[in-house]
């Protein structure tokens, strides 16, 4: 009997895992291809405080501020988000989730133009180490199939 | 006496249910609340009392399939490649249209593409777009609200034709009618503008659109294109793609040009270089 239980719980989660990478796969918006704009060979770490969030469409753009360690000069990030406001709001978080002064730890993939620019895949608060914005976008292969 | 006293009684009970419902009704809502909570729902629900996706398909009064709902793509998938379930030796281009998609497919003309410029994203990419969107069906005409960039399309079903000086257009003209249970939309006086998906296909004025929706079950829909375009392609050829229903959400404002900021970030030209 536990183990059905138990089995029966398996099977919620891994349906609910299910749900989780759909609403990743769909929140990569129609609007752009993110393989020509990102390299996902290109993977970045940043950590800084965020200076703004732009919740606009098409894409919200967090930006922030990262201190070089070696030469302690500070420079500013753009981090798409890859969905807009819509879906990210059918996630459930808002234009409150994340603001100006929160401290962020963020991988991502680097833009192919050389600019101070990145696809945040994810992006945690330093406070709490709550993800925010949690889906991933998947950054497709260019030409991989046609 | 004994009714009096009945009727009496359930004063009471609908008193006491009419008090209840004005509680709940201005209980505060939850902080993050949306405005599509709280709002009664048709959606069959199954034993647990879940929405029940496979409960059969509704049909409106006049005994016609009822498509009306909020629509979304299952993936990607189609509007990354519309093609993405044949082969691609299979998509008979012209010669011509088979080097604008090679030079394309590569993302190296991304900036060109229509959509990414917030321009629409043409038929039938419009409806791959990840964005959900609602059909909104009257005996005469179906509405199609799209929420990607707050567009609409008019499907007529009145008998009209498409006149032969109709001015090019992004997202055509459409007239549908029904062959058994399936909505068959055709859709003709296109501008030659639209990629068919983000890999760069191209299209041109000639396009013509056949859409075939068929509702499945309450929730499911399965839709078969046909792409009929002889200024780029050999021949027609049809793709399936399908369709399932929102029951938890509703359209939302999606205004492109707000703040396009990936446009300067994107390999190509400017739009019309």
């Amino acid at each position: 009997m536990k183990n059905k239980n138990l089995r029966r719980a398996a099977a919620y989660v891994f349906a609910l895992m299910l749900v989780v990478v759909d609403a990743a796969m769909m929140q990569a918006h129609s609007h752009h291809s993110f393989a020509a704009q990102y390299d996902a060979a290109k993977p970045i770490t940043l950590t800084g405080k965020v200076t703004k969030v732009e919740w606009t469409n098409p894409h919200v753009y967090v930006y922030v501020d990262v201190r070089d360690e070696k030469t302690g000069e500070v420079a500013n990030w753009a981090l798409e988000i890859g969905g807009g406001p819509n879906s990210l709001i059918r996630q459930g978080w808002s234009r409150d989730s994340l603001k100006a002064d929160d401290v962020i730890n963020v991988e991502g993939s680097l833009a192919r133009d050389g600019s101070r620019l990145a696809s945040a895949q994810s992006i945690v608060l330093a406070a709490t180490g709550k993800r925010v914005f949690a889906a991933p976008i998947p950054v497709e292969t260019p030409n991989a199939s046609r | 006496m004994r009714a009096v006293e009945l009727r009496a009684r359930e004063k009471v009970v609908a008193g006491l249910a009419l008090a209840a419902l004005l509680a709940v009704g201005t209980l505060p809502r939850a902080a993050h609340a949306q405005w599509w909570e709280n709002v009664r729902s048709t959606v069959p629900l199954n034993a647990k009392g879940e929405p029940d996706l496979t409960a059969p398909a509704p049909r409106t009064k006049d005994g016609r399939p009822d498509l009306s709902g909020i629509w979304n793509p299952h993936s990607n998938k189609y509007l990354r490649n519309i093609a993405a379930d044949m082969k691609p030796e299979d998509v008979p281009f012209q010669p011509w249209a088979k080097q604008v998609a090679d030079e394309r497919g590569n993302g190296s003309h991304s900036r060109e593409d229509p959509d990414a410029n917030c321009l629409p994203q043409g038929v039938p990419r419009l409806g791959a777009a990840p964005a959900p969107w609602k059909f909104v069906q009257t005996a005469d005409l179906i509405v199609v609200v799209h929420e990607a960039f707050s567009l609409w399309r008019q499907i007529f079903l009145d008998g009209r034709k498409l006149a032969a000086n109709a001015n090019p257009s992004w997202l055509g003209y459409s007239t549908g009618h029904w062959e058994g249970n399936t909505l068959v939309v055709d859709t003709r006086g296109f501008n030659g503008k639209t990629w068919l998906d983000q890999v760069g296909k191209p299209t041109t004025e000639k396009l013509h659109v056949t859409e075939r929706y068929t509702r499945k079950d309450f929730g499911h829909m399965d839709l078969e294109i046909t792409i009929d375009d002889p200024g780029a392609y050999t021949r027609p050829w049809t793709v399936k793609q399908d369709l399932t229903l929102l029951t938890d959400t509703e359209l939302l404002e999606f205004i492109c040009n707000e703040n396009n900021r990936d446009l300067e970030h994107l390999p190509g030209k400017p739009l019309g270089e």
